[in-house]
């Protein structure tokens, strides 16, 4: 498909992901991405003559982010407070993007930077969940596996911190 | 591998080198982000991501995670118990965002900024929630003094004050060291009764903290507690007075609010000394009043705003037909010692009580009604307050705590507008099995408590009183309060339950810690420690410090 498609259907958008692939997507959904939608205001409305191109997310990743954003069109926009806790307690993800988030560990962390880049605090938030819920309930040793993470601290050194931190444990 | 050779074939050469490694994805992801992957995790997690690595471990030490942490488990829970905070906010402005949330009276640690450690202040609560602690004592006295001696409590020093040692303050931190000492001798260096001790409740910056203690012949001294030189300064001692003992104090500098054995209220006001640490002048008497109301134990309070200052006196009330109950005179004066208002009070009766109101007051108890026949009013309010007299007063608005003989607490709500006071009808807190000989009410609502034998300490959650619903099942279902339970090794007196306390018997057959009983039932606390006054069997005294750090 050429570049110029954008008069053929004023509600697609065309994007062009890391790898240089060229995609459509239609214009709410894409909005879900705030960088997109601050990137269309500023066009003042009017649909790009060109693919916006964005560099950090490649098509395969792209394909994740655009289904998610197509299932959760219709949802309120996000508060514009990033503070605001209305982020519900950390287990809650709703069924669907629960599915959704079953992928392997590269395409997850692939889509939370994802979502970060292209300012999509919900998707970012369901990413954020599911790491966390991958974290919770683990000992060190399990976290350590789960995400081949170097243990850099002497025996020592983490004995001592489990100590300072026994108040917290149930008696 | 397998997934990581299919992989390869796909990849260009970067992908390929970081599959190679095998990565940790995690670790790579900005820091921002994996804060915000923790502020998912619940506390108990976090600290243990305090332990996988160096990086993890620094991170959910981030301070703004222990802070919502903290909002969410503490300040929350309060606020939507506190009835009227919910309508007054917007409701679903009421959660966690360090920009807009209400921090209630924990708004200093906000404000102190980056200085607050919030996992600190966590822990802190957190220990309080449980009841956890550790116990150390302080010996005091080895002879019983006479009078038994005063303590108080304040920013983690315990003043303790008889006329053998005079005035001593211990730091109630990890090592309980003297911090100083001074004698508490008269001006011709005759030995006087401290009676009563106050210490200043006005926010200060210079670092010093002031105590005012109260004499039997009717003097009183101020004293300065100088940390830097270990040492008290006293800045003023008022001559002997005729009007009698002085039986309580208040301190709010530059105010200073005293009373009598025999109800002599007087409010005095220092001015402003040339030097910080200077002698203060002889203070002005803005006011006095006699009254003969009042009965022990009384309780005396001071609050100052930038117009006026509230003077106001709790104490026990006797009354014809059903034993005591609790009264308060409040007089609210300018600064420069006017009287604009005085109002009395008396603790809403419920034989006044119209069904309806005595219904909406005390529901929670209408199924544990047990009508004994020709007393059908006595006994029919079972949440209302023991009739027998107070033993123990403990004033902190709004909160009017009384402890009674009979393993009861009563707990009053002040109410004091600009159009009127009162005080609610008392409402009665169980949880103690043997009596009770002290309790202290303080910040947040949050009081403690401890029996005779001393065997027993209770911390107690009164916050929003006992109008909310919430604090009602609550206290139906002994809830309100927690039994602390110190983690000392070794001490496990304050666990034992009631069997075999056959005193006489256990006297006899050792001298245990756990054979000592308060004596004067003396309690209190800041926000990091309970500190009770007990006296040993031998008669030596000592103070108990439960540090909930």
């Amino acid at each position: 498909m050429a570049a110029t498609t954008t008069t053929s259907d004023a509600s697609l958008i065309a994007i062009t992901t890391s790898d240089g692939i060229l995609m459509h997507v239609e214009r709410p959904v894409a909005e879900r991405s705030i960088l997109i939608k601050n990137l269309l205001e500023d066009l003042g409305g009017e649909a790009p003559a060109e693919a916006i191109p964005i560099p950090n997310v490649n098509e395969a990743v792209m394909k994740k982010v655009v289904e998610w954003c197509g299932h959760h069109r219709n949802d309120p926009a996000a508060s514009q407070d990033d503070d605001s806790d209305s982020r519900k307690k950390s287990t809650d993800i709703d069924e669907w993007d629960q599915k959704f988030m079953q992928v392997d560990q590269e395409m997850l962390f692939e889509i939370i930077l994802a979502a970060n880049y292209l300012d999509i605090k919900a998707l970012l938030d369901v990413g954020c969940k599911t790491v966390a819920n991958m974290i919770k309930g683990k000992s060190p040793d399990e976290i350590r596996k789960t995400f081949n993470i170097q243990n850099d601290f002497t025996p020592e050194e983490e004995e001592q911190i489990r100590r300072e931190n026994e108040w917290a444990e149930d008696r | 591998m397998k997934r990581a050779h299919e992989g390869e074939v796909n990849s260009e050469h970067t992908t390929k080198a970081r599959r190679l490694s095998n990565p940790d994805r995690l670790s790579r992801l900005s820091e921002e982000l994996l804060v915000r992957i923790l502020s998912f995790i619940p506390v108990p997690a976090l600290l243990v991501c305090q332990r996988v690595n160096k990086k993890l471990s620094r991170l959910s030490f981030d301070s703004e995670l222990w802070k919502a942490a903290y909002y969410r488990t503490f300040v929350l829970p309060r606020a939507s118990r506190i009835p009227g905070i919910k309508d007054a906010a917007i409701p679903n402005r009421l959660h966690y965002s360090s920009r807009l949330s209400k921090w209630l009276e924990d708004g200093y640690l906000v404000k102190d900024g980056t200085q607050t450690n919030w996992k600190h202040q966590y822990r802190l609560r957190h220990n309080w929630t449980r009841g956890q602690c550790a116990v150390s004592e302080i010996v005091v006295a080895e002879r019983p003094p006479d009078p038994p001696l005063l303590v108080m409590m304040s920013n983690s020093i315990v003043y303790a004050a008889d006329s053998i040692s005079g005035l001593r303050a211990w730091s109630s931190k990890t090592d309980r060291e003297l911090l100083a000492s001074t004698p508490v001798f008269g001006d011709a260096d005759t030995p006087r009764l401290p009676i009563s001790m106050a210490i200043d409740a006005s926010e200060k910056d210079d670092g010093a903290e002031r105590v005012v203690i109260g004499f039997e012949d009717g003097s009183f001294s101020i004293y300065a507690l100088r940390r830097d030189f270990k040492r008290f300064d006293t800045l003023f001692t008022h001559p002997p007075s005729t009007n009698g003992m002085l039986s309580a104090l208040a301190y709010s500098s530059p105010y200073l609010l005293t009373m009598t054995e025999d109800h002599l209220l007087s409010l005095y006001a220092f001015a402003k000394p040339s030097t910080t640490f200077g002698p203060l002048d002889p203070p002005k008497l803005l006011y006095s009043l006699r009254s003969h109301t009042a009965w022990p134990p009384v309780s005396l309070s001071l609050r100052t705003t930038a117009t006026s200052m509230t003077a106001a006196i709790a104490y026990s009330l006797p009354t014809y037909l059903s034993g005591w109950t609790v009264g308060m005179q409040e007089l609210r004066l300018s600064h420069k010692g006017e009287l604009l208002e005085s109002r009395l009070a008396t603790a809403a009766d419920e034989h006044s009580f119209t069904l309806s109101s005595y219904l909406s007051a005390s529901s929670s108890s209408a199924c544990s009604l047990s009508p004994i026949p020709g007393n059908a009013r006595e006994t029919s309010v079972p949440s209302g307050p023991s009739r027998s007299k107070p033993t123990s007063m403990s004033y902190s608005h709004p909160y009017l705590l009384v402890a009674h003989p009979d393993n009861t607490l009563s707990l009053y709500l002040v109410r004091s507008t600009s159009t009127a006071l009162s005080i609610s009808s008392g409402n009665r807190l169980w949880g103690h099995t043997s009596s009770i000989s002290g309790a202290h009410v303080g910040m947040r609502g949050k009081a403690v408590s401890v029996s005779r034998l001393g065997d027993e300490l209770r911390v107690w959650d009164l916050e929003g009183g006992m109008t909310s619903s919430a604090n009602r099942k609550r206290s139906r279902n002994g809830e309100l309060s927690v039994r602390v339970q110190p983690s000392k090794t070794g001490d496990e007196n304050i666990e034992d339950d009631d069997t075999g306390r056959q005193a006489g018997l256990r006297f006899a057959l050792d001298q245990r810690f756990d054979d000592s009983s308060v004596s004067r039932g003396w309690v209190g606390f800041d926000e990091k420690n309970v500190i009770v006054l007990r006296e040993k069997s031998e008669g030596s005294q000592a103070l108990v410090v439960y540090d909930f750090t």
